[in-house]
């Protein structure tokens, strides 16, 4: 592997924190779901820099496109409820939060460093790795009973969702 | 891209939706925390299968998806009807399971 694309994943691993830390540091909801979305994004590209290209694109419409609007709608559903947030204060300390914060940064940069002695990726994959073809296969004939499982759940969490939804319950 | 790496961005996103899962008190970031550590368990899932050049793993990461999807709207769906019911999203304020 050359060292522009490791520094180019570096870059792009970067930034995937950077958003993530954004989704918790922004105040206004809609801000916090626009960085998850950059998140979803940066995500999706690391997923192509994995070799898993239609894991990339199912990301981008699954959670880019259905569920984030999802968030979106509600979070424009309560639009005024959010202001409120504010007049309760935090009760919380600052210095404790800023020792859990140093805490966290050290921990992370600990980890980073024994990470480092971890051996390389073997690098020949086997053919039509990640592909539709031999994803769809593995799905529908070696994961046929899961999969037909988890349609029942999904069908169970739309009758639920639409029963917690209604006006009375 | 390194196995190291992966793994570090995984524990970092997961660590953060933790946290947001600790400290937000709006209970839709609330809930994009919860995602976010899926999201973290799936870049995992994707890491491993690419290091060890197994598919099965790219699979799991599709039940995951559906997994987050249906949570997502069944979560949703009860934070609306909180809502109605308190008329905040603040998740200090939702104590009506308090014995």
């Amino acid at each position: 592997m050359s060292t522009a694309t490791n520094i180019a994943q570096w870059i792009l691993g970067f930034l995937l924190i950077l958003s993530s830390i954004g989704v918790i540091l922004v105040r206004k909801p809609i801000h916090a779901s626009l960085c998850f979305l950059l998140t979803l994004l940066l995500l999706a590209a690391i997923y192509i820099q994995l070799a898993a290209p239609f894991i990339a694109v199912m990301q981008v419409i699954v959670y880019a496109g259905a569920i984030l609007v999802i968030f979106v709608f509600v979070i424009v559903l309560f639009q005024d409820a959010h202001q409120q947030i504010e007049e309760f204060r935090a009760k919380s300390s600052p210095i404790l939060l800023w020792t859990a914060a140093v805490t966290f940064l050290a921990s992370l940069g600990l980890l980073a460093w024994s990470l480092m002695s971890l051996p390389a990726a073997i690098q020949t994959l086997p053919a039509g790795y990640g592909t539709v073809e031999t994803l769809g296969k593995a799905l529908y004939i070696d994961f046929f009973f899961p999969f037909e499982a988890i349609i029942l759940l999904f069908l169970v969490a739309i009758v639920g969702a639409l029963y917690i939804g209604k006006k009375e319950i | 891209m390194d196995i190291s790496l992966s793994i570090f961005i995984s524990l970092a996103m997961f660590a953060v939706g933790i946290i947001g899962v600790l400290m937000k008190r709006n209970a839709l970031v609330f809930f994009l925390s919860i995602e976010m550590m899926l999201n973290a368990a799936n870049l995992l899932f994707v890491a491993f299968s690419r290091e060890w050049g197994n598919q099965i793993g790219l699979v799991w990461v599709f039940f995951v998806l559906v997994v987050a999807a249906a949570e997502a709207a069944v979560g949703l769906a009860i934070i609306i009807n909180l809502f109605r019911t308190k008329q905040v999203v603040d998740v200090d304020q939702y104590n009506l399971l308090r014995g």
